[in-house]
């Protein structure tokens, strides 16, 4: 007698985890074509649960809007950011004698490297988790079949809309940040290592270019869609009870940190790639 | 109509989080009338809450450091949990490495070609990896990666009641499930931070050389300039801070589980959101002494 048994296993095997590999990325790009497509469904029809998510993404649901919610989350790793520009920054000039830089280097890596960056791993922690929690849970407890069978977009109506909400609350949660940024690296280098603030307000002034704010903004912005996109697809699809849900925060927040990252990254390279846009002689 | 339902869960989560602490029994008198009883149980829940998580973290971390020392430990958990979060943290290590140093030895070499000293873009690379990318990165994984995975596991194992059986039956789950947790957390920290070290070097060298044309010697000349043995101690002693903290709050904020799954996503939402505080408020004070002891 003989068994019955697949010629190759090893081989189909792996072929197998390959193409299971490759059809993720097709749903998962699938997924965000459907939800960038369904944006304009979600401002015709659903304007009110927009409105509700963006106060909410605000101000952070459960335990964390005790302690103020995303804007203060966001705001607080930016503070430290900018309170390392002063002590290593003051420091490491200082070793040279030329302290009185430090607010050049506030006012140029602040704004290029530290505040886009902090801010894409804020808002995936904050509003990124929290979006694939709410929608993990939904999944499990069979919420979003239960939207299908009554008509709702489901997409439009839970995905589409995170999304819209999380591009429009980076806007002022950006502004808080960068402004947390600076102020943090002033007052450590003017009120903890003592540097007249005439001295930093002028070579942080001189250095503070206003186009390469905008185009920070920009990439906060396109780091923000990238992460919400990521975060609701992750949500959407979680699976196993409890346990999934907790794992497909888990794997949403790896995922986002390296697509938001590698964003900057790339933005920066178009950006910043060609001539610096960056003149020490003014 | 979803969203408020899945809130509601959550509030009830809420209400039953405060589970690590040995119940004392409720402030409240038993002969008070309900409706006064039902308010202030509210006011004193939203009141003290906070303050309750930050008792139970402390009550917890305590025991877990004097659980340490007792004798039985689990040194098999303690393996599976390391390579546990060693597997999941490699990848994302490697992939948050190489983008972070990219981006700073970019815009370093942009500086330092306007001062017209391209030569010393290794002391950038070398500086900026050893103090800020290596622990910063290591951050940012142990959190996102090991602490969410474990805060899942151990949420999951709260919800199914198996703590309770583990007391149940005279095992100590803070010896058995979160020492090795939290050890683990830490050791595989300090391993991850020679890696990220490591890769955003090779990283840095590869793009400062083959993409901004700098001098492949004067780069490595460059590296120890002003990067030198104490620093990269300081370094490896902040990941290993890192991984403790990471490890305590991932645990804690497992065994506080309450309200099915929202309040298990809820949780790993937490953790992600406190480790990356802490974290932070932790490398500037480690940043801050660090700077005073070497210089």
């Amino acid at each position: 007698m003989t068994i019955a048994r697949t010629p190759y296993p090893r081989l189909r095997q792996m072929t197998q985890g390959w193409v299971t590999g490759m059809t993720r990325i097709g749903t998962q790009a699938q997924f965000y074509g459907k939800t960038l497509r369904s944006i304009g469904a979600a401002f015709v029809h659903y304007k009110a649960e927009m409105v509700r998510l963006i106060a909410q993404m605000s101000m952070g649901a459960g335990a964390l809007a005790v302690i103020g919610g995303t804007t203060v989350i966001v705001g607080f790793l930016t503070l430290s950011t900018g309170a390392l520009v002063a002590v290593q920054g003051y420091n490491q000039f200082a070793n040279v004698g030329v302290e009185a830089l430090t607010g050049f280097a506030s006012a140029y890596f602040n704004v290029r490297l530290i505040s886009p960056v902090v801010s894409g791993i804020g808002l995936a922690a904050t509003i990124g988790a929290g979006a694939t929690a709410q929608l993990g849970a939904m999944r499990i407890n069979e919420e979003i079949d239960a939207l299908e069978v009554m008509g709702i977009r489901s997409i439009a109506y839970l995905a589409s809309t995170r999304v819209i909400a999380g591009v429009i609350v980076v806007i002022p949660l950006y502004c808080v940040a960068v402004l947390m940024s600076f102020l943090a690296a002033r007052f450590g280098t003017t009120a903890i290592y003592g540097q007249s603030t005439g001295v930093y307000d002028h070579y942080f002034n001189t250095f503070l270019n206003p186009t390469d704010l905008i185009w920070s903004f920009f990439q906060a912005i396109s780091m923000a869609t990238v992460i919400m996109l990521v975060h609701t697809y992750y949500g959407f699809t979680a699976s196993g009870g409890p346990a999934g849900v907790g794992e497909a925060v888990g794997r949403a927040v790896r995922t986002s940190l390296i697509s938001a990252v590698f964003v900057v990254l790339f933005l920066s390279l178009a950006i910043y790639g060609q001539s610096g846009n960056f003149h020490l002689s003014g | 109509m979803v969203a408020v339902e899945s809130d509601v869960a959550v509030l009830e989560g809420v209400e039953r989080e405060q589970g690590y602490s040995p119940p004392l029994g409720h402030p409240d008198g038993c002969s008070d009338e309900p409706v006064a009883k039902a308010r202030r149980r509210a006011y004193s829940s939203s009141v003290s809450k906070p303050v309750r998580a930050v008792g139970g973290f402390v009550a917890m971390s305590l025991d877990t450091l004097v659980s340490m020392f007792r004798p039985p430990f689990a040194w098999r958990e303690f393996l599976l949990q390391s390579w546990f979060v060693a597997r999941v943290s490699i990848l994302p290590t490697i992939m948050l490495a190489i983008p972070f140093t990219v981006l700073l030895i970019f815009t370093f070499n942009i500086l330092l070609v306007e001062f017209g000293a391209a030569d010393f873009s290794g002391t950038g690379a070398a500086y900026g990896a050893v103090t800020q990318i290596g622990p910063i990165v290591t951050v940012l994984v142990v959190a996102g990666a090991g602490a969410t995975a474990m805060c899942a596991d151990l949420g999951a194992r709260t919800i199914r009641e198996e703590l309770d059986a583990l007391r149940v039956m005279g095992v100590n789950p803070i010896q058995a499930l979160v020492v090795p947790r939290v050890l683990a957390a830490t050791f595989v920290a300090t391993l991850l931070s020679s890696v990220v070290i490591l890769v955003g070097l090779v990283g840095s060298f590869l793009f400062s050389v083959f993409v901004q044309h700098v001098t492949p010697g004067s780069f490595v000349g460059g590296l120890t300039t002003i990067t030198g043995v104490a620093d990269v101690l300081i370094s490896i002693v902040k990941a290993a801070l890192f991984g403790l903290s990471a490890g305590l709050i991932a645990c804690y904020k497992g065994i506080s589980v309450g309200g099915g799954p929202a309040g298990v996503g809820n949780a790993v939402n937490e953790t992600v959101v406190f480790t990356f505080m802490a974290l932070f408020a932790i490398n500037i004070i480690a940043t801050a002494v660090g700077v005073q002891a070497t210089l």
